[in-house]
């Protein structure tokens, strides 16, 4: 019962995430800076719900995929001789999928009267779908607005239920989320299209759903907390963020299992279309989510509970406690989480910290 | 601890439920439980129109309900089974038809255009003069009462209501009798055999082309509707037309030409007779009616209300018209009155005292054309044999009509029933890989509380799929491939709440507490996590939900209902069975419950 991986377990690993916050504080603020780059030298790559277009998909059993890419070229260039055609893809092995600028009705239905009859196929086997680019814009105006209001809803309820700094970490780190996906999906130019609006405000829901779970933790420890002088906030906090760790872990990883078995089949099988869109959204965002829960959520409300003036006096008290006391305590327990020690010696009366495990202090480490 | 307590609660919710959904639908064993499909599930089309005002502004709730109710008439007109029209947030309307790729539905969303017209012509628009002229579909019921040897359908159903009928010697304008207010009464017979092509432009050119050189200039020729045998049969090509082709004709051609009969008139494109400064030939039952320039709008109308006229009780539509509206509503019945006016109307289109009548038209279609019974200079009426409900009909078309609101396409779909299909199979396999990861690390996790995982992602998905039939039945929800991913998502989160508890239940474990006690102390502090942590992701849903159209609505509404689902099943499912599970000494196993190592060490930490 060692190593790393079963102290995790025992939610004992005594990782000094808080302690280093300056470190994951850097590591955010690259990430934001490099977002805000790529945001403003590279931006997005819009579907064709934002930029506007037609788009066919003829199955595959209509012949090769050249055949098919000469028919519609021949078939949209004489309905419209302006007409663009994005180069043809197969998606799984069910049909083409081809692109062109925009048509109006009557192209449309040309093009697809005369594919049909060059491919030797029935009009009805052949999809095509028409987007104004006004179309995406509205998604995205109604995201948008959507994330508004969920925000102030949820800040709200986080102040009613918890506190407003916890509140405003939470939603920091939301943020953090929503800015890092963003700037993932900027980098490595992902399409976007509104089922990846979608997937961006489903993140909203998840990446709050963790840090609140985590939040519930510290809060459950820090309880009462300036009543007694044996730990400070800070040390309360990173262990609740060790005690939940297993959970985290835990969580992220039956949450991104179905999300990537999402991915793989849409990926895989249908090539583009909603559930890729979907699952590579999700996945990144919750990805950065469960990063953003352990490492970067609890640390801003470290930092914001550190400017409270109660909390910036109890955490000199312990300290100056801690050096009346003597070196001995800090050397006995190098880099532990002294809160640990402190708990079990001293239960505050209502706190519900650690329980004292009648098990030695020793036992510990 | 009662846990037989809420295991019932669950059996009620679970029996009520299937019950809803078994004695809820008809027919088979499949079709009483089939939820309701989205189109990118069963293939389709799909158009969304979006309202344009003219000043930005979204349009009021009650403009965009009747422009909806305006684009069903015009798709159930179309002969378009099962066409789904809905609302969608502030501005939006779409027109889905499930299963059957349809073309048909695709430019219903054309603005409606209401307009009021001078009869300056009548004539006969059934289409029965010439010799192989399409046989009306519907075979009439009436004459069917003969010997029924002779399967041929009598050609001219029930002989063409004149629309000359004398008034009601109303007050101020009469309608014909027979002006039935509902225009699909005669139109949606003849519209049922699939109305095709008609969304396709077709160039005069190409219908001379259609129809030979010599026909189409024995048409351009005529300046009356011919009577000579010879004359009729020179214009037979014209019988053969498509309704597309008839819109390419001109307006005189369209009135003149015997062949174009009013089935192929009626089922022009929406807007092909919009355009206010020119004459259009419209038809009223199976008469054609040749129509003056518009010189009154939709607009001009201020209301148009279904009233009782005092003293008669006779059923009228009052109308009131706009300041400037009102000046043009005078002059044009004066001219109708008088029968002044360039060009005057035919002899055959005046009422006995040589009164004009004039023409409500909506879209194609003539809602009503009454005479003008005096110059109007305020409130008017029409008058005529309406019933309570024909009497509303002509108001709405009316008021409609008035609208200032037309539609820009946003988008259209079609999905061919393979691909849909594609996608069902690629959702629910996803579905059931997703299933099926989360159940293997739970059991790797959690050795044997595994099955309790497993067993209330099952009752989950039981429960959702239940309540999918009940609510596709009840409120139309349909499942979509955004539907699908919604509930996919939304496992990861259901088995949270189980890493949540069973987390707390190992720290209470470990803190030394007895596993039965432990059991039901976990979940008194778990049980406020979960209900904070999902209050969240029910806020996102709802949010999502309310704000927010099509796919991404479905989408939200997936994940709202998984997670309500989650905890009827964490509250009345996972808690009792534990609770009941904790009293077996097997839960004390290492080996059995996954706990093991966390009870070893609290035994020995004891010792």
């Amino acid at each position: 019962m060692s190593g790393l991986a079963s102290r995790l377990y025992r939610g004992e690993a005594g990782l000094q995430i808080v302690e280093r916050r300056k470190l994951w504080f850097g590591v955010a603020g690259g990430v934001v800076l490099l977002a805000i780059l790529s945001l403003v030298l590279i931006g997005f790559k819009p579907g064709i719900e934002f930029s506007g277009g037609n788009q066919f998909q003829v199955p595959v059993a209509a012949g090769s995929l050249a055949d098919v890419e000469t028919a519609i070229d021949n078939a949209v260039k004489d309905a419209d001789p302006g007409a663009t055609m994005v180069p043809a893809q197969q998606i799984g092995d069910a049909v083409y999928l081809i692109r062109t600028s925009a048509l109006d009705d009557a192209q449309t239905k040309a093009v697809k009267e005369s594919v049909a009859k060059a491919l030797n196929l029935d009009v009805k086997s052949i999809s095509d779908d028409r987007v104004s680019p006004q179309w995406g814009e509205q998604v995205t105006q109604q995201a948008l607005l959507g994330l508004g209001i969920f925000l102030l809803v949820v800040t709200a309820y986080l102040v009613i239920r918890f506190e407003w700094r916890m509140a405003a970490a939470a939603v920091a780190s939301l943020i953090f989320d929503l800015v890092a996906t963003a700037a993932v999906y900027s980098v490595v130019g992902f399409e976007v299209t509104p089922s990846t609006v979608i997937g961006f405000l489903t993140i909203l829901g998840f990446a709050l759903y963790d840090v609140v779970v985590v939040f519930d933790k510290v809060q459950e420890n820090t309880r009462g907390i300036t009543g007694s002088s044996t730990s400070t906030y800070a040390e309360a906090a990173n262990l609740a963020l060790n005690q939940t760790f297993m959970r985290s872990i835990n969580t992220s990883l039956v949450a991104l299992l179905p999300v990537g078995g999402l991915l793989f089949i849409g990926a895989g099988l249908l090539g583009a279309g909603t559930l890729k869109d979907l699952g590579l959204v999700l996945f990144i965002g919750m990805a950065m989510a469960v990063y953003s829960s352990l490492f970067f959520a609890t640390p801003v409300l470290v930092w914001l509970k550190e400017m409270d003036p109660v909390i910036a006096n109890h955490t000199q008290r312990v300290r100056a406690r801690r050096a009346s006391l003597g070196k001995t305590a800090a050397e006995v327990v190098p880099g532990q989480p002294v809160v640990a020690v402190g708990a079990t010696s001293a239960p505050k009366a209502g706190a519900k910290p650690v329980r004292p495990a009648g098990r030695p202090a020793t036992k510990r480490r | 601890m009662r846990p037989g307590r809420q295991l019932a609660l669950l059996g009620a919710i679970f029996v009520i439920l299937a019950s809803l959904a078994w004695f809820g639908g008809k027919g088979g064993f499949s079709d009483r439980l089939a939820p309701q499909l989205g189109l990118d599930l069963v293939g389709g089309s799909r158009v969304t129109y979006k309202a344009v005002t003219q000043d930005g502004a979204p349009p009021k709730p009650e403009e965009l309900e009747q422009a909806r109710q305006i684009i069903q008439q015009r798709v159930d007109a179309r002969g378009v089974a099962e066409a789904q029209v809905v609302t969608e947030g502030n501005d939006l309307i779409v027109v889905q038809v499930a299963k059957k790729a349809e073309d048909a539905i695709r430019d219903v969303g054309q603005a409606s255009q209401l307009f009021f017209r001078k009869v300056i012509k009548v004539t006969d628009g059934g289409g029965a003069v010439a010799p192989a002229a399409t046989p009306s579909a519907a075979p009439s019921a009436s004459a069917s009462a003969k010997p029924s040897t002779s399967a041929k359908p009598s050609a001219s159903a029930s002989a063409s209501p004149k629309a000359s009928g004398s008034g009601g010697g109303a007050a101020m304008a009469s309608a014909s009798p027979s002006a039935s207010p509902a225009p699909s009464a005669s139109a949606s017979p003849a519209a049922t055999p699939a109305a095709d092509d008609t969304d396709v432009r077709v160039t005069p050119e190409q219908v001379q082309a259609k129809v030979g050189k010599a026909a189409w200039d024995a048409a351009k020729a005529l300046t009356a509707v011919p009577t000579d045998a010879a004359q009729i049969v020179a214009l037979k090509p014209f019988a053969d037309l498509t309704p597309a082709d008839v819109n390419a004709l001109t307006t005189e051609m369209q009135f003149y030409v015997p062949q174009v009969s009013c089935d192929k008139l009626n089922k022009r494109i929406t807007g092909a007779i919009a355009t206010p400064d020119k004459q259009v030939v419209a038809c009223q039952g199976q008469s054609k009616y040749l129509l003056d320039v518009a010189k009154v709008a939709g607009t001009d109308v201020d209301t148009a209300t279904p009233q009782v006229e005092q003293g008669t009780s006779r059923r009228v539509v009052g109308l009131t018209f706009s300041g400037a509206g009102q000046d043009k509503w005078t002059n044009l019945t004066r001219e109708a009155f008088q029968n002044t006016g360039d060009p005057k109307c035919d002899a055959g289109a005046v009422d006995e005292s040589g009164r004009c009548a004039v023409a409500v038209v909506l879209d194609n279609k003539i809602l009503s054309a009454p005479y003008i019974q005096g110059v109007l200079t305020d409130r008017s009426q029409i008058t005529g044999d309406f019933d309570a409900k024909s009497a509303k009909e002509l108001a709405d078309g009316i008021t409609y009509g008035s609208l200032a609101i037309s539609f820009k396409q946003q988008a259209t779909q079609t999905i061919t029933a393979t691909l849909g299909g594609e996608h069902l199979q690629a959702g629910l396999l996803a579905a059931g890989i997703g299933l099926l990861l989360v159940i293997i690390y739970s059991f790797f996790y959690y050795r044997l509380l595994g099955t309790v995982i497993t067993l209330s992602l099952l009752l989950s998905a039981v429960l959702t799929f239940l309540a999918l039939v009940v609510l596709g039945r009840t409120m139309g929800f349909t499942l979509s491939l955004a539907g699908i991913a919604g509930f996919i998502v939304s496992l990861g989160v259901a088995a949270d709440s189980f890493v949540i508890y069973f987390e707390r239940l190992k720290d209470e474990i470990r803190e030394g507490r007895a596993p039965r006690s432990a059991v039901q102390r976990a979940w008194v502090r778990a049980r406020r996590t979960i209900l904070t942590a999902n209050a969240i992701s029910l806020l996102a849903a709802v949010v999502l939900y309310l704000v927010s159209t099509g796919a991404v609505a479905g989408f939200a509404f997936a994940l709202g209902l998984a997670t309500l689902i989650d905890l009827i099943v964490v509250f009345l499912f996972r808690y009792p069975i534990m609770a009941l599970f904790a009293r077996t000494d097997a839960f004390l196993s290492p080996r059995v419950s996954g706990l093991g190592r966390v009870l070893h060490e609290a035994k020995e930490a004891k010792a």
